[in-house]
């Protein structure tokens, strides 16, 4: 047998000492992948514009102090939020799709509680002269503002006629939502930033709003809607007879108004069972009295369930027509309402049906709804029913004068308030800078199109990974599921309510340590890197490896095919694949 | 130790005592119950190896070849569909030079579908680099599992077990299972040599090649399967001196005083043993060959078997259509160096397709046809066929 003349030289198999690494693979593609941040629904959803994903993975790990940090980007009172704000991120929640949303506000309420617990602070910049901005209003909105700013290197006043700040959570909200404590400790976190508080100053009246103007480089307004909606039936005068507001402004300056035994309280709306639940604390029998049915009550649904824990009664579809008494109320008369059309807003409007029944009682409390004292407004800004007219950003057709809060076009709750103080610091440090339109537009630092600025977006600040920031908000379907197993979620705790009719002591029960990691770790942070490396397992061809410059992964274009098994892998949405032009 | 097994058991004990390191495999009809078995023996701390689930055959052989780049002994099943699915990996395991052996349960080719037993899939993976060995029964079965590795391991080509589907592979038989040091002993721990992947060495095997080197890699494939002719008898006498069971890749029964020689592969083999029986029992002069190895062909062993006999009879279970049955040709091949008067007249029948049976009846009728004919009628002629 013989093929050749010589035998040959060569290994068995064809062997090459050289790297394959030469043979640039990456040639051959046609789209490549991309790392991308995608807005979360969630974080669209929050009126304060918070980046839950980013605290939610942080949480996960136990870096509790950076999550606090990275709301504190966006949001001073973590502690107020995890209690008061109504999460309606929870209801955007992807993971509603699959099994159930995750507790947010139960985990941002062990987050704020650690920053409290541990008198965590904020470093600010010394105040530069002739850049001082008033704020007047020391609620959440105004609060909010003052610290964005005052962050921004800017010097800030904020004046209340009240004699500390706060304003509605202090004076509105009870005790057993948001114990006082941790109002202080969120207020006095401020002191400590070199924000100037004048209390006990009405602007207008004990110094003139254009004194303010030239003092000032800009005024920043957020006055609050302290003016209670009245009924229009006849009898208010008598004796037991309260507002909502001027109730709870009482009971949180820790007086005792003589109110009864048995009250009845005219309203639907938060502040309707916020007195009531705290009625029921003084020891009264109550009853709520709505004239439209328990579907269409603005007030939230788990206050709604607390009240009836507290054995509070509800009287749906019934209206007051007249107070009975003498010098004192004794009952009420309530005429039957039935269900009607739709109205402007979105629910079924009371339409009378002439039958009147009557309800005795000997105190009677009116929450139907606040509005802005407009006499409290500077004279020279326009507005229309209590809301001052402004633009998205707060800015008020006086340039130096801006707006936010209750007083402008915005739901009442102090996370609105806290988000329209955000946008109204952008909005000023972009006037004083004297920036206008695209350039540096905080539009493309928004939780999408809809959705409102994060401060860190807008600065470019990476303490989680934010590349290729866009404003596509990533749903359910856009995920790989997949990679997610199905786990409930954390069971919130409330005092006993034999506990709770005893005092204003805290309702809702906070989070373990193991239960807040449990909880965070259920989060998908849905469009978010989480350097889960499934995108580095998957690559089949080794062209995802780990940033050299720090968190997350980068795919080598030299070799990376543009397959796109990596985007399909992530079970995220972090990455996307882009055609490429030849 | 003696033992009532399946073919599809045999072989398992075969991969098991040769200390089978990796095991990838993709399940198909006949052929699931040999990695089943493998898989409770490694359960059950029988064996010590790698279970790598895949997602068809094509990356059960992909799998393969790269834990035998890794220098470990590598090992899977198929059958049918799954072996024409790993067609091109065959390939590249030839090529690349690593030892893989597999068991193929032989399977007809759909369609139409069938489960049952034909030679096509492996005769059709003929031209890949693979040693190609069919067996008779479930001892041999084990036995040339085990010479396998040591056969591939030598001369660095992958090899293949042939059995037939059901005939064996679902049927049990009383066989020897050997001992297990005494295996060891016969067939050392896999040694690749320098041809393997070291992560502390990094080199990459079976890179792009230029015009200039190609072909003298094919050459040296080439150049060992011609070797491997020979090394294959080399291990099958180390078998029998080790075992006392003796195999051939080319092996007579009562053929040497024949006139007529019929030319057998697989299972029929044994059906073969009692028709020349029967035949011989009514006084003809008649033998057979049972022939093992398709590649590498034994083309002078066959040549001595064969020559000056006045009629070979080819019992092809397998076809390629418009050509003839592949044992058929190969033996025209190889007889064709003779002279004329010592090259036997070749008589091609093809039987058995798709599990039918070739009963000694059927033999018997292809002896009466060869002998009562001076010429074939054609150049392959079907046994049984009706409808048509």
């Amino acid at each position: 047998m013989k093929y050749t003349d010589k035998e040959v030289q060569v290994p068995l198999c064809a062997v090459s000492t050289t790297s394959s690494l030469v043979n640039k693979t990456g040639t051959w593609k046609s789209a490549q992948p991309l790392f991308v941040d995608r807005v979360s629904p969630c974080n669209q959803q929050c009126p304060a514009g918070e980046d839950i994903t980013g605290y939610m993975y942080l949480a996960s790990q136990g870096r509790y102090e950076e999550a606090w940090t990275l709301i504190m980007e966006e949001n001073p009172f973590p502690a107020i939020m995890g209690r008061v704000c109504f999460h309606s991120c929870e209801e955007r929640c992807n993971r509603k799709e699959h099994d159930e949303p995750v507790a947010i506000h139960m985990v941002e309420r062990f987050i704020g509680d650690y920053g409290l617990a541990r008198r965590l602070k904020i470093p600010v910049p010394e105040p530069e002269k002739n850049k001082r901005v008033a704020i007047v209003g020391a609620g959440p909105a105004g609060l909010t503002t003052g610290y964005h700013l005052r962050r921004m290197g800017y010097g800030v006043t904020i004046f209340d006629s009240s004699q500390e700040p706060g304003g509605m959570m202090l004076y509105g909200i009870p005790a057993y939502r948001l114990p006082k404590e941790v109002l202080d400790g969120e207020i006095s976190r401020l002191y400590g930033m070199g924000i100037e508080f004048r209390m006990g100053v009405r602007v207008g009246k004990d110094i003139a709003w254009e004194v303010l103007d030239t003092q000032f480089k800009a005024v920043f307004i957020a006055v609050g809607a302290w003016e209670e909606s009245s009924l229009r039936i006849n009898g208010l005068n008598k004796k037991g007879i309260f507002n909502a507001l001027d109730f709870l402004q009482e009971i949180n300056l820790g007086k005792k108004p003589r109110t009864g035994k048995r009250i009845t309280v005219i309203g639907g709306g938060n502040s309707a069972i916020d007195c009531a639940r705290v009625c029921r604390r003084l020891g009264a029998e109550v009853r709520i009295i709505y004239r439209r049915g328990e579907a269409e009550m603005p007030a939230h649904t788990e206050e709604i369930e607390m009240a009836k824990e507290e054995g509070i009664e509800f009287l749906f579809l019934a209206s007051p027509v007249a107070v009975y008494g003498q010098e004192k109320v004794s009952g009420v008369k309530v005429e039957k309402m039935a269900l009607g059309e739709v109205d402007d807003s979105g629910r079924r409007s009371p339409v009378p049906t002439g039958q009147t029944s009557d309800i005795e009682c000997d105190g009677m409390i009116i929450a139907i709804g606040e509005t802005t004292r407009v006499s409290e407004l500077p004279p020279f800004l326009s507005h229309r029913g209590g809301i001052v007219e402004a633009d998205q950003m707060g800015q008020t057709p006086c340039p130096t004068f801006f707006a936010g809060g209750d007083i402008i076009d915005i739901p009442h709750t102090v996370t609105h308030a806290i988000g329209s103080g955000k946008r109204a610091a952008v909005a000023i440090d972009r006037f004083l800078r004297g920036i206008k339109g695209e350039k540096g537009s905080p539009d493309l630092s928004k939780w999408g199109d809809s959705g409102n600025i994060s401060l860190a977006r807008l600065r470019g600040a990476s303490l989680f990974c934010r590349r290729n920031p866009t404003l596509e908000v990533i749903d359910y379907g856009d995920m790989n599921p997949f990679y997610f197993d199905c786990r409930p979620r954390i069971k919130t705790k409330r005092i006993p309510v034999d506990a709770r009719l005893k005092g204003f002591q805290e309702v809702a029960e906070g989070l373990t340590e193991e239960e807040v990691l449990s909880e965070a770790r259920r989060c998908f942070n849905c469009g978010s890197c989480t350097e889960c490396g499934n995108c580095y397992i998957f690559c089949p061809e080794n062209s995802i490896r780990k940033d050299p410059g720090g968190y997350g992964y980068i795919a080598d274009m030299d070799y990376c095919k543009g397959c796109g098994i990596c985007v399909n892998e992530c079970p995220r949405g972090a990455m996307t694949m882009s055609l490429l032009e030849h | 130790m003696r033992k009532v097994v399946t073919g599809n058991q045999a072989v398992a004990y075969g991969a098991m005592l040769s200390d089978v390191q990796v095991v990838a495999a993709y399940p198909i009809t006949p052929q699931t119950t040999i990695i089943e078995e493998l898989a409770d023996m490694q359960a059950e701390g029988l064996v010590d190896l790698d279970y790598i689930r895949v997602e068809s055959e094509h990356s059960a052989m992909a799998a393969c070849i790269g834990a035998s780049m890794g220098g470990v002994r590598a090992f899977t099943a198929t059958c049918g569909q799954g072996l024409f699915l790993m067609h091109e990996m065959l390939h590249y395991a030839a090529g690349a030079r690593t030892p893989v052996v597999m068991a193929n349960v032989n399977r007809a080719a759909a369609a139409p579908w069938s489960i049952y037993s034909d030679q096509t899939d492996s005769v059709s993976q003929r031209d890949t680099g693979w040693i190609q060995l069919y067996c008779e029964g479930n001892q041999e079965v084990l036995d040339t599992t085990i010479m396998a590795f040591k056969i591939a391991e030598r001369i660095r080509l992958p090899a293949m077990v042939i059995l037939d589907a059901f005939f064996l592979s679902h049927t049990s038989e009383p066989i020897d299972i050997p001992d297990r040091e005494a295996v060891r002993g016969f067939l050392a721990p896999y040694d690749p040599g320098d041809l393997w992947l070291d992560p502390d060495n990094p080199r990459t095997f079976g890179s792009m090649c230029t015009t200039d080197v190609y072909m003298e890699f094919r050459w040296q494939i080439q150049r060992d399967m011609e070797r491997a002719t020979q090394l294959i008898n080399e291990v099958q006498d180390e078998f029998g001196r080790r075992f006392g069971r003796n195999y051939r890749q080319v092996e007579g029964y009562r053929s040497d005083d024949a006139d007529i020689v019929m030319v057998v592969s697989g299972t029929v083999a044994s059906t073969g043993r009692d028709a020349i029986d029967y035949l011989r029992a009514k006084g003809e002069t008649v033998g057979m060959v049972k022939l093992k190895t398709l590649r590498p062909f034994p083309r002078q062993e066959i040549v001595a078997a064969l020559r000056g006999k006045k009629k070979v009879a080819v019992i092809d279970r397998n076809f390629s259509p418009g050509a003839t049955g592949v044992w058929a040709q190969e033996i025209r091949g190889a007889l064709y160096e003779l002279p004329e008067d010592e090259r036997p007249i070749i008589y091609g029948y093809i039987a058995g397709l798709g599990g039918r049976d070739i009963s000694v009846k059927a033999i018997e009728g292809i002896y009466e046809k060869t002998l009562q004919s001076d010429r074939p009628d054609d150049i392959d002629m079907w046994i049984g066929v009706k409808y048509v």
